[in-house]
């Protein structure tokens, strides 16, 4: 993993020259990184028409393919992205960056610094939460700041899941000081509760939040898709009318099959900016297609500024190689109008779907999604990361304890009931007969953490009030008076204690056994377990997820006589399969020929006979520094040492021998001997466990 | 007395045997190799004409039992014996019993072995013969003897402890405070006991920033005793010489001339014969020399003086125990390259500890100026019993800029082998060092500046980060996608 140098602001002013000289000139790019954020607003601001997000890289590939795609193959668009005239590529954010350490075993700092390379024409843009960044779980601020001012984008698209917009502060102020263009965003939804008053005050607080209009584009992110063609056009005209002169970005995904005739009514309104990608791409929850797109706004009188043959190539480039990606696609196949009700957002279809089926129950979905529908009547908030996996979680939860319990006739009893208590009581709960009422009660009460969290105020403040009482007593049991007083109405920037960064690096440090680089720290931050993994697949297998094609990455050489050729710092290399064993005690053997030599692997099944051999962890258990032999357990003095002698700090407890060298190993503090892990005349292996020890406290 | 030797046994193993039939085959001289149980496929046993099994890993059954390898050399038929460096090299015992079973020993004589194997007798004799050496105590049996001598000749620590019998850094502890003194002096005798079969000590102040010289010494029966110039020895790690060069950087001629010619006193003073090394150490602000001791033996070394003299100093050891005259006087020595050498040890760089295993593959330094010793092959075994040593590497060059410069490219462009680790990095790091470069360093360069050549190693080869790709491809191909695919 190579460094990947943010450029200091001041640097940037030095190439505007050359910008100006080249937005006079024919070519399509009018914006490009270096510029500054107001430089970038009026540049949007002076189109004749509108300009285009390709969410290409990005949110197509989450919402479709559950973030599966390589940026192996992801790059071959980069070349015509370059010279497209986009207003800026999503390429980075969202659930990407976990999903690359975690399945694809890239990471977002070499992506960032593949794509720079081939389209340094193009606005990087990112996907961050506003307090979960990357991550599922809200960090100090602290470590928002570090990490915010370390990661090479352009544009940030920074939401809310309750459009708190105090919790946004953070992001936005580093963003901002650092001269990126900072893109507050609106969640979006349609319900009774979300009228123009309430969108007005969120937009309210953003623009001061980001002290006024002429640095920030705003984004409305329908990131389910329900916006109809009425709403939206009267959303973005309300706004339009109080901030005229604010560039407006309008996301919407797909999912109820009519985007097409809301992105034209959203640009009758006056936004600016929209989402789309290669028609290639286009499945059912991500976002309309680009050329489609450009036909229908050219053809209603909205010009577009896009190079329509550079975009028919990247659409072409898809075509050869998205059949490698059938595998990943979701399993719920077509577009579903009832989004319009339970408001699942296209990146969280793919992956509820793939939980469903390898969970045995997607026969129970319909459920699901009905129960999400009312759901959200009673807890109001929006369904994008983390609210909908709260939502999922805690909705398929509750479908799935019925089925157990009460097959389906429990499932319908208890969609029945939800649905008359929301759609017929009006959610008055008095209104419930006794029984219904208990049973309400226990509605919630395995509910995941992260809901519970949710109704403490750990998020935030919810968009429209706290849910009602009876939401509380069904979640934590009888005693959930005691809990309402945790709960809080601060922003979690200011309930968050720091963290400790130095402690965790070191942390991280002794767990590598080497200085981390300030890539592998930051992925560190955001997902602690997944870093560690990620780092070792990629000690052991290199560059392996950047260099290898999909097919090969996935199912690796088949036959004899298959290779695949590869580049590798600037040089050519082959690998072609000679003969793959038969699998004997666990074991298969590989034959191969890297670049013409011959060589043989040595594959382990998961059948293979562990030889457990343990390694010392932790400064309780004392390891070997070398190979060698144990000669001598104790030192001259004292003889043999065993399980309860208390030794003290400096005495020989130890010694090895390799190559006819002695090693004395001395205890590293006074110390009780709670276990001796290795026999006298034992080979061992460096960081192999000796001793098991506890510290004598004097 | 002219003797004839038809069959050599070279009593050793690995660089050094190879190195000795080398040089037999030369001379059309046939060779047995011996051999222990896990070096049966060995290197240098497919070198030799004849082999013999002499005993299980440990040395004490194998390369150290004496008679098992006389009876070796009478069986397959061989008149003389060539202990190589290390294991039996410096034992008089062993050069008197192969005389007394009729057998040609080529090395020095048994009397002169045991005169120098004693480091404290040889001290003295080096007194006697003007040559200066460094303040110590000898025949150490205890501790209290060593306190009482640094508190009456005021002697600041460190000091070093050696075993008397001892060399190649077996013995041998540095005490840096007067607290690790027990504990260093009970290290010392047990390993002097088990690497020379003798537990006695001497204890010597130890000469901070000190660089260690050594001449290359060749005498006959005749009486002619020559040197072949100096080596600079001073890299070292764990007191274990890894980097040489000769000639030396730190001597000016003078200099030169007066420790060579020191050198060559106290070899025609004891009556020296065959090859051997005078070691001082050198100080360099002082610019005085102190002896150290005298290796009676062919020294691992020893391929930088022969890269910079031209000569074959096995080859003169071949003569000399046929009882031949030296067949060149001093003046006709006249060295014009300057050489360097660095040793592959099959160890981590970082830690040092010993890596054995199997040479899975094995690429040999190749191209102008360069020479290898080497005691394996691809696909060799290095087992855990021996010395870590398993090959060397020289360059030669018209100045000491051309030998680094070779050595650079040996090392990072040539050489590769995988399946254990070796110092390959460690010693590349240290040739590129600023200090080394300039020529300005101590025996303790090393771990002065560990963190920072450790830094200088490279991260990245090409061919490494290809094989890890390879090794994904290989087990995708044989265990079917991931997971999670």
């Amino acid at each position: 993993m190579k460094k990947t140098k943010v450029k200091p602001k001041d640097t940037q002013n030095n190439s505007k020259m050359c910008i100006i000289s080249e937005l006079c000139s024919m070519s399509p790019v009018f914006v490009k990184p270096g510029m500054s954020p107001k430089e970038i607003v009026s540049a949007v601001r002076s189109l004749k028409g509108v300009c285009l997000t390709s969410v290409g890289m990005r949110d197509a590939g989450q919402s479709d393919f559950k973030n599966r795609h390589r940026i192996y193959d992801l790059k071959t668009l980069a070349p015509y992205y370059n010279n497209m005239g986009l207003f800026s590529a999503e390429t980075h954010g969202g659930a990407r960056w976990h999903v690359g350490i975690m399945n694809r075993r890239e990471d977002p700092f070499e992506e960032c610094q593949i794509l720079r390379e081939l389209m340094p024409n193009v606005l990087l843009q990112t996907l961050i939460r506003e307090t979960n960044l990357w991550g599922y779980r809200p960090y100090p601020k602290n470590v928002i700041e570090y990490v915010v001012s370390r990661v090479d984008i352009d544009v940030w698209r920074c939401f809310s899941f309750l459009n708190d917009v105090r919790n946004m502060r953070t992001v936005a102020e580093v963003v901002m000081k650092r001269g990126r263009l900072f893109e507050p965003t609106i969640s979006f939804t349609v319900a009774d509760w979300t009228t123009n008053e309430y969108y007005l005050k969120v937009v309210d607080d953003m623009v001061d939040l980001c002290g006024g209009i002429d640095e920030i584009v705003l984004c409305i992110k329908d990131m389910a898709g329900v916006g109809n063609v009425t709403r939206i056009f009267n959303i973005i005209d309300a706004i339009k009318q109080k901030y005229p002169e604010l560039v407006i970005n309008y996301h919407r995904h797909i999912t109820d099959g009519l985007a097409i005739p809301a992105l034209l009514s959203a640009a009758k309104a006056g936004a600016k900016i929209f989402d789309v990608q290669e028609d290639s791409l286009v499945r059912f929850y991500g976002h309309s297609p680009i050329l489609s797109v450009q036909a229908i706004f050219e053809e209603s009188g909205i010009p577009v500024h896009i190079n329509r043959a550079e975009a028919e190539g990247a659409v072409q480039r898809v075509r050869e190689w998205i059949n490698y990606y059938d595998w990943a696609e979701s399993p719920f196949k077509g577009l579903d109008h009832n989004v319009t009700h339970h408001k699942m957002p296209g990146g969280a279809f793919p992956s509820s779907f793939e939980q469903a089926q390898k969970a045995e129950f997607l026969h129970l979905m319909p459920y699901i999604l009905k129960m999400m529908s009312l759901y959200n009547k009673v807890v109001k908030y929006f369904d994008v990361t983390p609210g909908s996996q709260i939502t999922w979680v805690t909705c398929s939860g509750i479908i799935n304890k019925y089925a157990k319990e009460k097959g389906d006739a429990g499932v319908r009893h208890i969609i029945d009931l939800m649905a008359r208590f929301v759609e017929q009581k009006g959610q008055e709960f008095e209104a419930l007969t006794e029984d219904e009422q208990i049973e309400l009660l226990e509605l919630f009460r395995n509910a995941p953490g992260d809901f519970k969290n949710l109704l403490l105020g750990n998020y935030g403040k919810l968009p429209v009030g706290w849910p009602a009482e009876w939401v509380y007593r069904s979640t934590f049991g009888e005693d959930y008076r005691e809990r309402l007083k945790e709960r809080k109405e601060t922003s979690p920037l200011d309930a968050i204690e720091k963290d400790d960064l130095d402690k965790l690096r070191n942390d991280l440090s002794n767990t590598l056994g080497r200085e981390p680089n300030e890539e592998e720290f930051i992925l560190f931050l955001m997902h602690p377990k997944d870093a560690l993994e990620f780092i070792e697949f990629r000690e052991k297998y290199g560059d392996a997820p950047l260099v290898l094609p999909t097919d090969v990455w996935r199912e690796g050489l088949k036959k004899p006589g298959d290779r695949v050729d590869f580049e590798l710092f600037g040089k050519p290399y082959t690998i072609e399969l000679v003969s793959i064993g038969a699998e004997h005690e666990g074991v298969i053997h590989v034959v191969m020929k890297v670049n013409n030599k011959t060589r043989v692997y040595k594959v382990d099944t998961p059948r293979a006979k562990k030889s457990e051999i343990r390694m010392a962890k932790g400064s309780n258990e004392i390891g070997s520094p070398i190979n060698g032999n144990v000669w001598r357990i104790g030192n001259t003095k004292r003889g043999a040492i065993k399980a309860g002698d208390i030794v003290q700090r400096g005495e020989e407890i130890i010694n090895l021998e390799a190559m006819k060298m002695e090693n004395a190993i001395v205890a590293p503090f006074d110390a009780q001997i709670v276990e001796v892990c290795v026999k006298l005349n034992d080979t061992v292996q460096e960081g192999q466990l000796l001793f098991v020890v506890e510290q004598v406290q004097k | 007395m002219n003797r004839e030797i038809k069959k050599v046994l070279v009593a050793n193993r690995g660089v050094p045997a190879v190195r000795i039939m080398h040089t037999c085959r030369d001379r059309r001289i046939p060779t047995t190799a011996v051999y222990s149980t896990p070096d049966r496929l060995s290197h240098h046993v497919f070198m030799a004409d004849t082999a013999v099994h002499i005993g299980d890993a440990p040395p004490i059954e194998s390369y150290l039992n004496m008679q098992r390898i006389i009876d070796a050399a009478i069986a397959s038929k061989a008149d003389a014996i060539h202990p190589g460096w290390g294991f039996l090299a410096e034992n008089e015992k062993f050069a008197q019993m192969v005389i007394d079973a009729g057998l040609t020993w080529i090395g020095p004589s048994q009397r002169v072995i045991k005169l120098m194997g004693d480091k404290i007798e040889a001290k003295e004799i080096a007194k006697k013969a003007n040559v200066p050496t460094i303040p110590g105590i000898s025949k150490v049996s205890n501790t209290d003897q060593i306190r009482k001598w640094v508190k009456d000749e005021k002697i600041a620590l460190p000091i070093m402890i050696k075993a008397s019998a001892g060399g190649g850094g077996k013995g041998m502890v540095k005490v840096e405070n007067i607290e690790q003194l027990d504990q260093a002096f009970a290290q010392a005798c047990s390993e002097a006991k088990k690497s020379f079969g003798d537990d006695t000590v001497l204890v010597e102040k130890y000469i901070e920033k000190g660089r260690h010289i050594e001449v290359q010494i060749v005498g006959d029966e005749q009486g002619n005793v020559i040197h072949l110039f100096e080596r600079e020895c001073t890299l070292q790690r764990r007191n274990q010489k890894i980097i040489e060069e000769a000639p030396s950087p730190s001597l000016t001629d003078d200099l030169r001339g007066e420790i060579c010619f020191t050198a060559v006193r106290l070899m025609r003073e004891i009556g020296y014969t065959s090859a051997g090394t005078v070691e001082f150490i050198f100080d360099v602000l002082a610019k005085k020399f102190y002896f150290l001791e005298v290796n009676t033996r062919l020294q691992v070394e020893h391929g930088i003086t022969e890269l910079i003299t031209g000569l074959d100093i096995v080859d003169l050891m071949l003569d000399v125990a046929m009882g031949k005259k030296i067949p060149f006087r001093q003046a006709d020595i006249r060295p014009n390259r300057w050489a360097l050498e660095v040793r592959l040890n099959a160890e981590d760089p970082k830690t040092f500890s010993p890596s054995f295993g199997t040479i899975t593959r094995l690429e040999i330094p190749q191209g102008p100026g360069v020479r290898i010793s080497s005691g394996i092959y691809e696909g060799a075994s290095i087992p855990p019993y021996y010395d870590s040593l398993f090959m060397l590497l020289m360059t030669a060059g018209a100045d000491r800029e051309d030998a680094v410069r070779t050595m650079d490219r040996a090392l990072s462009r040539n050489l590769r082998v995988e399946g254990i680790k070796t110092l390959a990095p460690l010693l590349l790091s240290i040739i590129r060092h600023p200090a080394f470069i300039k020529g300005e360093f101590s025996t303790r360069f090393i771990e002065e500046h560990m963190d920072e050549l450790i830094s200088m190693f490279k991260e990245k080869t090409g061919e490494d980060e290809a094989l890890k790709v390879a090794r994904y491809v290989a087990e995708i191909s044989a265990l079917g996608p991931q997971k999670w695919m």
